[in-house]
């Protein structure tokens, strides 16, 4: 992908400028939507279906920022493996979709606080780095970062927190199966 | 579409408003499960965050931290919903406003 | 070899309380004897010891550091010097023969054993005292003195007034220690050292004038508690309950002088302080007076002679007031003599006539009981300063040292008269006349044991006047002697025989009532009235205090306060986990907005 990138961008910069625009905007307009289905739907099975659906949005934002395995990773992992879990898990506890109620003020007012953060906040949070408003071209700095990059630094410079990484994922399945245990007892 | 570039602004400004759709889903919804979705919706933007910035800066390591971030969510999702199994098998119910033992 | 006396006579009495404390208990006929024999063995070697040495330089027995705490250096050592040596003698020769004198006295009481130890303890004390070379070491076997005088003084103790007067004479003593320890502390920042030959030889020091006048005031309070002067001489006629040896070893001859003699030991730091030594003579002069006043008026005949000996310690005080130890301590001898015997021979009395103590029950004792007439008349003679008595040639030398100090001298000169006439009094009430109840009907003279002390304190009552105690010590004074003193002081003696005589020559009942006398000047009753009230006024406060302070506002305070912080607090717990999260959001958030705002300022 990167090679095909590299081309493209020798080619027609503009052209490209005009590409990067239109996968960013629908791509956006589509992870939001997703997630706002995501955290709205009412059933458990719609919302599980819409979150992979973002998760599918973000991999492909994942793609236009050139992290290709970061991308891969991302439907794999997440859409693939842990999608997969949460659908088991509503599977066996058979949840229903739950009745509407009234929505305390603390948490209406945490909300709007947020929103309000960042609505306010991001603006100023990009006026703080005045270069974070120059534009990003599609290849524009040289470092292309494929699976060979990451896979040398997780193995050379992170290593000990990659194994860390092992040993927690470790400890969380055992985790998991102790918790999920029924008591022989009962 | 807009004429103006896509800047890192642009993907912070994304970042943010997908972070508060999963905070209004943390929030808002009573369903453990859920809230749980939404969580991802949260570890998702900081994501976007980091990855942009690390096309921004050139750099690959926020790349790594995103996978650190990624292979604990999946832990974090395995032993949450593990726990949430366990609760469901003791209350019978994955409501949120059911649990309030701390209360007192 | 001789060096070693002082511990020998020091030892043995103590050597024989722990004997008979822990062994020979339950045998009153061996320790009793053994009693004794401790004594009999002190008084020997204090004779050895009186005759040894030379007369001027002490004698230091071998010394162990005791103490040493940066400067203070208190050693256990015994100091031999005149004063030390004479007084030992006349301690343990007193209380050799009131040893003596109890084996009659206490022949039939049934825990003689312990009081028998308890004497012993109390010599051993008594010449603690006396030996002590330095003030820390005194101190401690004043506490011990104090302590045997509680036990003594509460031998009855089934008795309830006797307990109360064993722990008053205590609690009171214990007002005068505290003043002694402030002095001993006084001295020791002063001059930088306790010891006694030490405090001799620096005289002369910088010190502040208040400085030093405080010592010797707190050094004077040691001395008024021990030898019941005023203000502290409140537990003397009161300690007359316990038995009459009791009386008459510790509570006239030789325990109530312990402050006199201590008095003479610390006189250089007195020295230094002018008013300290006109406080002391004013107290002396103003204590010769007031106790002689009240023994008119009293009806127990060993509260009589308890006041008499406040009377007489107070003649010495003021003779150190003056500035003259010498007289001062010939005084203190020649007392011990007579006052040992006139106490003696009240407990004769008392023996005879089966515990009766009220003189006005008394009556016809002449008759009956003629050697104790006899001697009781010695015991008067002495006491009132009539020649050739002993008590007169030694209140003479003090007498002649007030002649250019007229109220000292009035007030210790009236003192003389109403001497002679409560001492007068007392002897017609209780010898003369006919017998006034059943008890001295059949009163009776008492076994030789207790006859032969007496005789032999009547001799030396008689002939004591012509020891050479300040001769023996090197303290004679410049003769000062004055005609006048002599003569007023013999006439108001003489002349307080007079009124007494034709007062009490046959009276039933007493003529004289005066309830200022009677009841002590009420002095008792002042610290009753003051005490208690100070005391329930402290309580109240205390105890207000605690109600108020401690309970209301410090436990229930605290109290309230946490509760209803935790009150207010669990209102905002609600148990909802999302609750907690749009908490810590909006903290968080409140946090980054504070960073951003403070950024872009």
């Amino acid at each position: 992908m990167t090679a095909v990138a590299g081309d493209l961008t020798s080619r027609n910069p503009r052209k490209i400028t005009r590409m990067e625009q239109f996968f960013f905007w629908s791509l956006a307009a589509g992870l939001l939507l997703a997630a706002t289905a995501a955290v709205t739907l009412r059933n458990p099975v719609s919302n599980a279906v819409a979150l992979v659906a973002a998760l599918v949005f973000q991999a492909a934002l994942f793609v236009t920022l050139e992290a290709t395995f970061l991308a891969a990773v991302q439907v794999i992992v997440y859409a693939g493996a842990v999608m997969v879990l949460f659908l088991f898990v509503i599977m066996l506890l058979d949840v229903k979709a739950e009745a509407r109620r009234p929505i305390p003020w603390s948490k209406v007012l945490a909300v709007l606080a947020g929103g309000t953060a960042v609505v306010v906040g991001v603006p100023r949070l990009v006026a703080a780095f005045p270069a974070a408003r120059e534009p990003l071209h599609w290849s524009a700095k040289a470092a292309p970062f494929g699976a060979r990059e990451l896979g040398t630094l997780l193995f050379s410079s992170y290593a000990p927190l990659f194994l860390t990484t092992g040993v927690l994922l470790l400890v969380a399945t055992i985790g998991v199966v102790v918790l999920c245990r029924r008591d022989p007892e009962s | 579409m807009m004429g103006a570039e896509i800047t890192l602004g642009h993907y912070l400004a994304l970042s943010g408003l997908l972070f508060l759709v999963g905070l209004a889903g943390v929030l808002l919804r009573r369903s453990l499960l859920i809230v749980m979705m939404s969580l991802e919706l949260l570890l998702n933007a900081a994501n976007l965050a980091l990855v942009a910035a690390a096309r921004f800066q050139g750099i690959p390591d926020p790349q790594v931290a995103v996978f650190f971030v990624i292979t604990v969510a999946a832990a974090e999702v395995a032993v949450g919903l593990a726990i949430l199994v366990a609760i469901f098998r003791l209350k019978k119910t994955t409501s949120a406003e059911d649990f309030a033992t701390l209360k007192f | 070899m001789i060096a070693y006396a002082p511990y020998l006579i020091l030892l043995l009495p103590l050597f024989s309380a722990v004997l008979i404390r822990l062994v020979l208990h339950p045998f009153p006929r061996i320790a009793v004897p053994v009693s004794v024999a401790a004594c009999l063995g002190s008084f020997l070697g204090s004779l050895v010891l009186l005759n040894g040495g030379t007369p001027s330089g002490g004698m230091a027995a071998p010394a162990v550091t005791w103490i040493e705490l940066g400067g203070l250096k208190a050693g256990f050592a015994l100091m031999a010097d005149p004063l030390a040596r004479l007084m030992a003698t006349l301690v343990t020769g007193v209380a050799l023969l009131v040893h003596i004198y109890s084996l009659g006295y206490m022949a039939k009481d049934p825990c003689r054993s312990r009081f028998f130890a308890e004497l012993s303890l109390f010599v051993f004390s008594m010449l603690g005292i006396v030996f002590a070379d330095n003030l820390v070491s005194m101190f401690i076997f004043w506490e011990l003195v104090g302590l045997s005088s509680y036990l003594l003084i509460g031998f009855w103790h089934s008795r309830p007034a006797a307990g109360a007067a064993a722990n008053k004479a205590f609690l009171v003593n214990r007002i005068g220690d505290f003043g002694f320890l402030l002095g001993i502390l006084g001295a020791w920042s002063i001059f930088g050292t306790i010891s006694f030959a030490d405090l001799s030889g620096r005289v002369a020091t910088e010190a502040p004038f208040w400085a030093v006048t405080a010592t010797g005031l707190g050094l004077l309070c040691g001395c008024l508690g021990k030898s019941a002067q005023l203000p502290l001489h409140v537990w003397l006629p009161d300690s007359m309950e316990g038995p009459t040896p009791v009386s008459s070893l510790l509570h006239a001859a030789t325990m109530v002088v312990a402050g006199v003699y201590m008095l003479i030991r610390v006189l250089p730091i007195l020295e230094l302080s002018a008013l300290t030594m006109n406080t002391i003579a004013w107290i002396g002069a103003l204590m010769t007076l007031l106790p002689a006043l009240v023994a008119c008026q009293q009806n127990d005949i060993k509260r009589i002679l308890a006041y008499s000996t406040l009377s007489e310690i107070a003649y010495m005080v003021m003779a150190i007031g003056l500035g003259i130890p010498g007289p001062g301590m010939y005084h203190l001898v020649t007392h011990a003599f007579f006052k040992c015997l006139l106490f003696l021979a009240a407990g004769s009395v008392i023996h005879g006539c089966h515990g009766e103590q009220d003189i006005w029950k008394m009556g016809g004792l002449r008759q009956r009981m003629p050697f104790t007439f006899l001697v009781t008349w010695v015991g008067t003679l002495a006491l009132a300063a009539i020649p050739p008595v002993s008590g007169f040639w030694s209140k003479d030398a003090i007498f002649a040292a007030t002649h250019d100090r007229p109220g000292l001298a009035a007030c210790s000169m009236l003192a003389g008269f109403f001497t002679s006439f409560f001492m007068l009094r007392m002897i017609l009430v209780a010898f003369e006349g006919k017998p006034r109840s059943e008890n001295a009907r059949h009163a009776h003279e008492g076994p030789p044991v207790m006859v032969v002390p007496m005789l032999i304190l009547a001799v030396f009552a008689v002939f004591g006047g012509m020891l050479p105690v300040a001769e023996f010590l090197g303290m004679k004074p410049e003769q000062s002697h004055q005609a006048w003193t002599l003569w007023l002081s013999l006439i108001l003696a003489a002349a307080g025989f007079l009124p007494a005589y034709f007062l009490y020559r046959d009276a039933p009942k007493d003529p004289l009532q005066v309830p200022l006398l009677q009841g002590k000047f009420y002095v008792d009753e002042f610290y009753q009235r003051v005490l208690v009230a100070t005391q329930d006024g402290l309580g109240r406060l205390a105890d207000a205090f605690e109600g108020w302070v401690v309970r209301g506002l410090l436990v229930r305070g605290s109290g309230v306060v946490a509760r209803s912080a935790g009150q207010g607090l669990r209102l905002i717990q609600c148990g909802q986990v999302q609750f907690y999260a749009a908490v810590f959001i909006l903290g968080t958030l409140g946090l980054v907005a504070w960073l951003l705002w403070k950024g872009a300022a």
